[in-house]
């Protein structure tokens, strides 16, 4: 219980980190690259990350309750 | 109609229990097919940006954009802290969990509506950075798809807020369990899809394309 407990809490840790860091990159990519299509590519993957750790999608056909 | 009402609660009294985990599946699914009829919304608003802007840009504070799209983040994170407290029934964690996401809700907002819109027509500098906004919504197409996409974020934020603090206040009554809480998910999920919106639209106002 204590172990799934700190595991709950570090992907959410390891999730803020991933998306702080891409976002640093996309802001980095505007100013230097200012490619169009990598700063979508990059809002997909952040998007896919939240959707992934924080929304939890996969509950949606998991046999399970709270 | 005395005779339906008499009948509606019989039908009351006899209808089988739905299990929980049958429901839960349910509040789940309707959930996540009400999330995609708004991305009909947020998809025709992004979509309007490329069209009438193209590969430019009004000028806009870079800081601002950044600053809020962080603490728009943290917000999540917060909220995300806040469902998997009352998942593991840690009362007193997922309370200040969820006031610190509508607490960084709040500000985003005062950032957007304050700064950016600069609904009360200050200025001001700091460190040499621009504090309030110059863009009009009558500002030809530049202000009317900018005030269109903000605006409309905005206004889900601003909902989200209300809703984070209506599970925070049954929160304080014991109303949620590890066992049942599809409030506070629900509204997690909600506040994460509100972010989601963000980390496309942010990019396309502030980052893409050449300011004209």
């Amino acid at each position: 219980m204590n172990d799934k407990k700190a595991a709950a809490y570090r992907l959410g840790l390891i999730t803020l980190i991933i998306l702080a860091v891409l976002t640093a990159v996309e802001f980095g990519v505007a100013i230097y690259l200012e490619s169009l299509v990598l700063l979508f590519i990059i809002a997909l993957v952040k998007a896919a990350v939240i959707i992934q750790n924080f929304m939890h999608i996969a509950r949606l056909w998991q046999e399970e309750s709270h | 109609m005395s005779t339906i009402t008499a009948k509606t609660s019989h039908d009351d009294v006899h209808a089988p229990e739905i299990p929980y985990a049958t429901q839960l599946r349910s509040n789940r699914l309707g959930l996540w097919l009400f999330l995609f009829s708004e991305l009909f919304l947020f998809g025709a608003l992004f979509t309007t940006r490329f069209v009438l802007w193209g590969n430019t840009r009004p000028p806009l504070s870079q800081e601002i954009g950044l600053l809020a799209t962080v603490i728009l983040l943290f917000s999540s994170f917060f909220m995300y802290r806040s469902e998997t407290a009352i998942a593991y029934g840690d009362q007193p964690k997922f309370l200040n969990n969820a006031l610190l996401a509508a607490l960084m809700g709040a500000i985003f907002f005062v950032m957007v509506v304050v700064m950016e819109w600069n609904v009360f027509r200050l200025s001001g500098e700091l460190f040499g950075i621009e504090l309030f906004g110059h863009l009009k919504p009558g500002d030809g197409v530049y202000g009317g798809v900018f005030y269109a996409m903000t605006g409309m974020h905005a206004l889900h934020v601003l909902s989200g807020i209300v809703f984070i603090l209506i599970i925070w206040w049954n929160g304080r009554r014991g109303a949620f369990t590890p066992e049942r809480h599809w409030g506070v998910e629900a509204i997690a999920i909600y506040w994460h899809y509100v972010d989601v919106v963000w980390v496309f639209f942010y990019p396309a106002l502030y980052l893409m394309g050449k300011v004209v």
